[in-house]
């Protein structure tokens, strides 16, 4: 009695773990025969099998409800605009996205562009700021300083000609006299 | 292998204008000195090139060269050659854009200071410092950069 008790248990305890598969139907021949064989004798493996398909009955009446009562074509409509919102993506975006694709990539290229972008802008300013600040519109001769000559600055723009004139003074004369 | 060349193209790249300026470091000027007077008449062969601006500006009847010199500037660095009448002229190149080259001039006899001026040098347009008597004669300077 004994014995045959300690087998019971065993079994149902192997038994109650295929109910789930036996109830979905994904059990093999062997194990279907097994859990047959077994329910008639075992109650408790019986009541567990009974709850699943009422739970089943429970859950399957309302969802079929509900199925019925919607309205599928309005449903897909509402997919349909969410994607043509997703095609519309701005430039940004768009950049947003693709380099969102794996963090990696976005790793490599972003970061190095940027500071390549931010290293050129930084060395090149300066140089075209003065080349464009200072070149046009400029006269010939900046400055002119003496001490001995009186000086005077001739400029013409056709023929091109630029003459700085020296006049001797009369500390130049006295020089070379 | 990929990554060592983007690198090298990257840094190409940020360096190509240091390359640009080093290549046009140097400025070529051309040094003439003349005598122009109204004694005789000529037009000495190698002021040829000028021969329009003078005859704009100046009525003497003769122009003879005395010296003809084509001197290298590099930045900030000053090259002197002597002019007649024991005058000394130095150049030095102060700044380069494009075209344009500003140089400063310098003459001076025994070391003395005669004149200082910046000018901006363009290739096709000369700058002519006239005005030192010589004998009969007036000293002409024509300095024009080279193409």
């Amino acid at each position: 009695m004994w014995k045959g008790g300690g087998r019971m248990k065993s079994e149902c305890s192997s038994v109650s773990k295929l109910l789930d598969k036996y109830f979905d139907q994904e059990v093999t021949p062997e194990e279907r025969s097994l859990v047959e064989g077994h329910l008639p004798d075992c109650s408790a493996c019986r009541m567990a099998l009974d709850s699943m398909q009422n739970l089943r009955i429970l859950i399957k009446n309302p969802v079929e409800e509900a199925v019925g009562k919607e309205n599928f074509p309005w449903v897909w409509e509402k997919i349909e605009k969410g994607i043509q919102r997703k095609e519309r993506l701005g430039l940004w975006d768009f950049l947003k996205s693709w380099l969102d694709v794996t963090p990696l990539l976005k790793r490599k290229i972003l970061i190095p562009a940027v500071a390549a972008a931010v290293i050129l802008i930084l060395i090149t300013a300066p140089l075209l700021y003065k080349k464009i600040s200072s070149y046009p519109v400029q006269s010939v001769v900046e400055y002119v300083e003496s001490e001995t000559y009186n000086v005077m600055v001739y400029e013409l723009e056709t023929p091109q000609v630029t003459v700085i004139w020296l006049f001797e003074g009369l500390e130049e004369e006295s020089s070379t006299s | 292998m990929r990554r060592k060349a983007s690198f090298f193209v990257i840094l190409v790249l940020l360096l190509s204008p240091f390359f640009g300026a080093v290549a046009f470091a140097q400025v070529q000027v051309r040094v003439r000195a003349m005598e122009a007077s109204n004694v005789g008449s000529g037009f000495d062969s190698s002021l040829r090139d000028l021969h329009d601006q003078l005859g704009s500006l100046f009525s003497f009847s003769s122009y003879r060269l005395l010296k003809d010199e084509t001197v290298s500037l590099s930045p900030n660095q000053s090259v002197s050659l002597s002019i007649p009448p024991e005058r000394s002229l130095e150049l030095t190149l102060i700044n380069q854009h494009r075209v344009t080259a500003e140089v400063r001039v310098k003459i001076t006899r025994g070391g003395r200071e005669l004149l200082t001026t910046l000018v901006r040098l363009a290739p096709g347009r000369s700058v002519s410092i006239g005005g030192p008597k010589r004998g009969e004669g007036t000293i002409i300077i024509a300095l024009s950069r080279m193409q």
